[in-house]
């Protein structure tokens, strides 16, 4: 019961963060490539994406911080940003740097400035939300269960 | 910088990406199909590989990179006399974007992220799923 109770929560974890656009169907890509060969792989990306994530971040809050914005600068950390954020899943996190990209090309720092700050919010929830997913995989795994999937 | 993953297949591509996660998002999708990957993270180390000798049946090339970006490669690879398929790779890219990347001698042009069925299509398409190398 306990097992199941766990996967329950796991599911009922997981689903509003696909409805919500916190995730999107490039994480459960991820999931699908996990396999016994690297039974670690998702979180072996997503370690690297919050490590990567929270370089720019610094980066981005010192570049903007200047008297004079170096923007090609800023829009190549919120290229890679993007780049990143896509690749694992993170969509809210993604669409900020869109719109981050656009202010950049404008050259408006107050625009920039703003993203960013959207951007540390929608970062600092999707890790928040990985890192409680993650848990419940492990207490699943640790209860002998298996992970559900959304697909 | 390169990698390189040995495989007993003798498929060989090239994959051409400033992003670590991307690389690592793609190299596991090789890996799942037994095929030999190389990293280059900007275009000017791609082309230096291609000029070291190193021969490939697929290249994926992403658009944007800092040194030198994917059509600016893809033109020099040409120039070399390259005829290794390039599968383009970009995000939200333009028309006039994809019209210039194909202009500059890519085959393809595929939407990242790469999904593992997207991926999948590519294989097929450049003969690389069933275990044969591409013509060159």
């Amino acid at each position: 019961m306990e097992l199941a109770n766990l996967q329950r929560r796991y599911l009922d974890f997981t689903s509003p963060l696909f409805h919500e656009g916190i995730l999107d169907n490039q994480f459960t890509q991820l999931q699908q490539l996990q396999d016994e060969s690297n039974p670690e792989f998702v979180l072996e990306v997503v370690t690297l994406f919050f490590d990567d994530s929270e370089k720019l971040l610094n980066e981005l809050t010192r570049t903007l911080d200047q008297q004079v914005v170096d923007f090609k600068k800023v829009d190549a950390h919120v290229h890679q940003f993007k780049g990143s954020s896509a690749s694992i899943g993170a969509q809210r996190v993604k669409n900020v740097c869109m719109a981050f990209r656009n202010y950049c090309e404008e050259m408006d720092q107050e625009g920039c400035l703003t993203c960013l700050q959207q951007l540390k919010q929608e970062y600092f929830l999707v890790k928040n939300k990985l890192e409680t997913l993650f848990k419940l995989e492990q207490q699943i795994v640790a209860a002998g269960g298996s992970i559900p999937m959304m697909w | 910088m390169a990698a390189l993953a040995i495989s007993s297949c003798g498929r060989r591509a090239l994959l051409v990406d400033d992003n670590v996660i991307n690389r690592m998002v793609v190299r596991k999708l090789m890996e799942e199909q037994g095929i030999a990957l190389e990293e280059a993270e900007n275009g000017k180390k791609a082309v230096e590989l291609v000029k070291e000798g190193r021969v490939f049946d697929l290249i994926l090339m992403d658009r944007e990179m800092l040194v030198m970006d994917g059509p600016q490669a893809t033109k020099q690879l040409r120039s070399l006399g390259v005829t290794t398929p390039i599968v383009a790779l970009s995000a939200d890219a333009m028309q006039s974007d994809k019209d210039s990347f194909l202009q500059a001698g890519a085959d393809d042009f595929v939407e990242k992220p790469l999904s593992i069925d997207k991926f999948a299509l590519v294989l097929t398409k450049y003969g690389l799923q069933d275990g044969q190398a591409a013509d060159q």
